[in-house]
């Protein structure tokens, strides 16, 4: 065993052992033990079981968000501060405000880097589990002998193996048309939410900077990204990844609808909204959220000169 | 340490540290902007990394990242937290961000 698969070790027993559970539960249910839509259902249940137990991270994040609000006036500040400099050096300094304040105010918005990380290694444990039940191997723990083999030969709609990809088809043309089509949905699922946090979540000051022009580029590369993938990875990875990207898609929906970023698109949205709806009911229209309109007081840039006792005086005494 | 003289000797000493900055520079270009901003510090956990190994090399370089990384989780209060560096650096970095010998050429 080589030091990646020993590091592995432990992931790819826990989601055989979620895996074998799905399928049990769906065979009391009375589905067919061997038939493909247990399987695939089985996958399906490994990203509800996998993504729910991220859902406390998600709460934190909204939670972290909703403070946002309060510290709005504050990032407002900094942003004017730095209104129209896109030199590198301006933005780093900014970025190092914006972070300070998140650290001073305790409302740091970002997620962290550890449900991305999570995400790879479980990832990666799939595609070893499936390509070694497609290879007739036993699984590290749950999955058996009789078990790995079924599920490396449930079919998808009763066509293509989960455990074939484009490069282990063997002539089945079914293969190569699932692939084709998962990539397909994979591709438009994660560019329908990059897309939706990029043209609706993000401050017009974020989308002046050059970073947003690379994730732009980025957004319209990614189809290549993944109709690679779509070679290498078998059917039973590429479902999994797409069934991901749909809890994504909807996670982010509901956040963006209900917790927009202040002063991007979708937060106007959500204002006018929100506004429709008291106009509906017959409420006045209550002025909320609205920025001060921002008359900037008239900063005097010279000095006022001190005046002596005497003429002092005499200015009050006209 | 042994202090190597020769200019071609550090270039080669220096090469793992610059093929892992290639790595890092390859990741923050494609993939990083796809996840968009998600580290709870400043700098980000790659960009921490990146100037880890410039300054460090692979080894302690790495450490420190995966140090970072580990640092990086949900419950942490993030800000700024920088790398640690040397007070001399005897190596001078390119505008890619390699790490050379002080000398040029």
């Amino acid at each position: 065993m080589d030091f990646f698969s020993l590091i592995l070790w432990p992931i790819k027993w826990v989601i055989e052992a979620i895996l074998v559970g799905w399928h049990s539960l769906l065979m009391l249910a009375g589905m067919d033990a061997a038939s493909g839509v247990t399987w695939v259902l089985s996958i399906t249940g490994l990203v509800v079981v996998i993504r729910a137990l991220l859902i406390p991270i998600f709460v934190r994040q909204i939670k972290s968000q909703r403070r946002m609000m309060e510290i709005a006036p504050q990032l407002k500040k900094i942003q004017d501060k730095y209104k129209g400099k896109r030199d590198q050096f301006s933005r780093e300094a900014m970025s190092r405000e914006t972070m300070a304040l998140y650290k001073r105010t305790g409302t740091n918005p970002l997620s962290s880097c550890l449900p991305l990380l999570l995400q790879m290694p479980i990832f990666l444990s799939l595609f070893y589990v499936l390509s070694d039940a497609y290879a007739g191997k036993p699984g590290v723990g749950l999955l058996n002998e009789q078990l790995s083999r079924q599920f490396g030969d449930a079919e998808l709609l009763g066509l293509a193996p989960l455990g074939s990809s484009m490069i282990t088809s063997d002539g089945n043309v079914w293969v190569i048309v699932i692939a084709s089509i998962l990539v397909v949905l994979m591709t438009a699922s994660q560019f329908i939410t990059q897309l939706q946090i990029m043209s609706k979540n993000q401050s017009p000051e974020m989308k002046a900077s050059p970073m947003y022009k690379q994730q732009r580029i980025l957004l319209y590369l990614l189809p290549l990204v993944f109709a690679f993938s779509g070679f290498a990875f078998p059917l039973g990875v590429m479902f999994y990844w797409f069934v991901s990207n749909l809890w994504t898609m909807v996670q982010q929906f509901i956040v963006i609808r209900n917790m927009p970023t202040p002063g991007s698109e979708a937060a106007l949205a959500r204002e006018a909204r929100m506004a429709k709806k008291r106009q509906r009911r017959g409420l006045p229209t209550i002025v909320e959220d609205v920025p001060e309109p921002s008359v900037e007081e008239h900063k005097k840039t010279q000095r006022q000169q001190p005046v002596g006792k005497n003429r002092a005086k005499k200015k009050t005494g006209k | 340490m042994m202090v190597l003289r020769s200019s071609a000797l550090q270039t080669i000493a220096l090469l793992p540290r610059n093929l892992v900055i290639v790595l890092l520079r390859g990741y923050r270009a494609v993939i990083s902007p796809l996840y968009g901003d998600v580290c709870r510090y400043y700098p980000s956990c790659s960009a921490y990394a990146l100037g880890a190994v410039q300054e460090h090399g692979v080894t302690r370089g790495g450490w420190l990242a995966a140090r970072r990384l580990a640092r990086c989780h949900p419950w942490a209060e993030g800000g700024i937290d920088d790398v640690p560096v040397h007070e001399h650096s005897p190596y001078r970095r390119t505008r890619f961000g390699f790490v050379a010998s002080q000398r040029k050429g």
